[in-house]
């Protein structure tokens, strides 16, 4: 079966963006569960430095736009993030750089 | 592995009467005890590979506050992933040895050194070696995979002793590697791959990369030869094309309908018959045999008549036994793979569902990813990746994304690859485990 993301999810995050500033233990656990699949190759908390670079602490408008850049097939000799991003919504991958922009780096 | 086996019929007409209980709300509310926000509640985690692992970890990120133990009988782990490369010259075995530090000091998590023997699903219980007994609230199962002895003709523990499967990592993959390294130049490796469903789809084609690049450096006349029980396999066109490219005409691929199947083995003579009666002499026997979900999902009664376990996709709880999550490659969870990311990102969405739960709360919107890394050489790495979400409440693969590498790359993103595989390895074993590499 295959699927389009519905505009539920992209409501639901649109909501999590905006209870950024009081975030609730729910919306803590939402985020970390959208933002599982990143630690895989970037470390708990995109925090690992090696062949992949780390996610935690970075501009949050440059991990906004590169997260965009790869989506759209835009960064040239990617290897698998564009088959990745391609699978969350705008919205989704904007909650993703605030994520880890928030996130320290050590 | 070797399991004490006791009478299960009582059991099964208990297990099945408690699932249908459990849709009635009454007692599913019994069931499930209900704490205030970021109350405490007993989890057991039984498996510390992948899965089990991750959710341990997880667990105690969602809240620090639960009691969380971890039941896995062998302090050090071998990982599957990465155990062709040892195969193939490119690591050492300690270099896929994980331990338990990082969940025991840094989260918490009560490690226990035993197995776990029975599970009595309506008093909560969880017995072990040495009759300790853990009570729970929650439950997760990551059992991995357990072999179907005897499913193949003449394939059961004996015989793997002399044609090893190497299908779980650790003794039998040394046993494989001494096997390969006293074989004769000019011999013939010989693997014979499982139908599907079966642990890591892509990995037999891996490991055939792995020994004819090993074989390439050492055994120049020596030969590969896969006798497949199916006529198509993970990321074909990419290995396919990446063995003519390094190995020429080393690596020879039979399907079932090239009578591909093998139907018998005899270990001692490290022969095989394939379902037509044509016989394999191997110098190294491999057999990669059926596979069922491992031993102690039976005892819960989790297991449907596949020998795996389906579960409810948007918390990996049971469909049979409530408060019993299972994740990992024992699951029923296709379109998603049964592959060590997999069962990560299956152990992240069942410890939110249990932490969201003891709390009194729903479930977090579950997401799942997996890539697949595979090396052909050790600078030609091919990947398939893949992104989930629920759909009608089945998991679905989102429209778009995911996929493989593309079939024509320039050597440089097939080198990139091969570096992102190892990126990748350091990454999920930090996450699992707080390896640092």
């Amino acid at each position: 079966m295959r699927y389009l993301p519905p505009g539920l999810g992209r409501g639901l995050v649109a909501s999590l963006a905006l209870l950024a500033a009081a975030a609730t233990h729910a919306d803590d656990l939402q985020i970390e569960v959208m933002a599982g699949g990143c630690a895989n190759c970037h470390g708990t908390d995109g925090r690992l430095s090696g062949a992949v670079p780390p996610l935690a602490g970075r501009d949050q408008a440059l991990l906004e736009s590169r997260l965009l850049a790869f989506k759209h097939e835009e960064v040239p000799g990617t290897t698998i993030m564009d088959r990745i991003a391609k699978g969350f919504s705008d919205e989704e991958l904007a909650a993703l750089a605030e994520h880890y922009a928030t996130l320290a780096n050590d | 592995m070797t399991q004490p086996t006791r009478p299960t019929l009582d059991r099964r007409q208990l297990l099945q009467g408690l699932g249908a209980a459990a849709s009635l709300p009454l007692l599913g509310g019994l069931a499930a005890p209900a704490f205030a926000n970021g109350g405490d509640g007993r989890v057991v985690v039984i498996g510390g590979g992948f899965g089990g692992a991750t959710a341990a970890k997880y667990l105690k990120r969602g809240n620090p506050a639960l009691q969380v133990t971890l039941v896995e009988p062998q302090s050090t782990f071998y990982t599957c992933p990465f155990s062709n490369l040892f195969l193939g010259g490119l690591r050492e075995m300690e270099s896929i040895a994980h331990g338990y530090d990082e969940l025991r000091d840094r989260y918490g998590v009560e490690v226990v050194h035993a197995r776990a023997e029975d599970i009595d699903p309506v008093a909560h219980k969880v017995s072990l070696t040495g009759g300790r007994e853990l009570a729970y609230d929650r439950l997760v199962l990551s059992p991995g995979i357990d072999i179907r002895w005897n499913a193949l003709e003449g394939y059961d523990e004996a015989a793997a002793d002399l044609a090893p499967h190497a299908w779980k990592a650790g003794p039998q993959t040394r046993l494989l590697k001494e096997q390969l390294e006293g074989m004769e130049d000019g011999g013939t490796f010989v693997m014979v791959a499982p139908a599907n469903p079966f642990r890591c789809p892509p990995g037999p084609y891996e490991r055939a990369s792995m020994v004819a690049h090993y074989f390439s450096q050492h055994k120049p006349n020596a030969k590969v030869l896969i006798l497949d029980a199916k006529d198509n396999f993970s990321k074909q066109g990419l290995f396919t094309a990446g063995w003519e490219r390094l190995y020429g005409d080393r690596i020879e691929w039979v399907g079932l309908s090239g009578d591909g199947r093998v139907t018998r083995v005899d270990a001692a003579n490290r022969e095989v018959e394939t379902e037509f009666g044509t016989r394999h002499q191997a110098d190294v026997l491999n057999v990669i045999p059926p596979q069922k979900a491992g031993w102690i999902a039976d005892r819960a009664g989790v297991t449907d008549d596949s020998g795996w376990v389906p579960v409810q996709p948007a918390t990996f709880e049971s469909t049979r036994v409530p408060d019993i999550h299972v994740v990992g490659d024992a699951t029923i969870a296709a379109p998603m793979p049964k592959s060590g990311f997999c069962a990560n990102a299956q152990a992240k969405v069942a410890a939110a569902a249990i932490v969201a739960a003891l709390a009194g709360r729903s479930a977090p919107e579950p997401y799942w990813t997996n890539t697949c890394y595979s090396l052909v050489g050790p600078e030609y790495g091919i990947s398939v990746a893949g992104v989930y979400r629920l759909a009608d409440g089945q998991i679905a693969s989102v429209e778009g994304a995911g996929g493989l590498s593309p079939m024509e790359a320039s050597d440089e993103v097939r080198r990139m690859e091969a570096q992102y595989a190892v990126g990748w390895y350091n990454a999920i074993c930090q996450d699992t485990w707080g390896t640092e590499a």
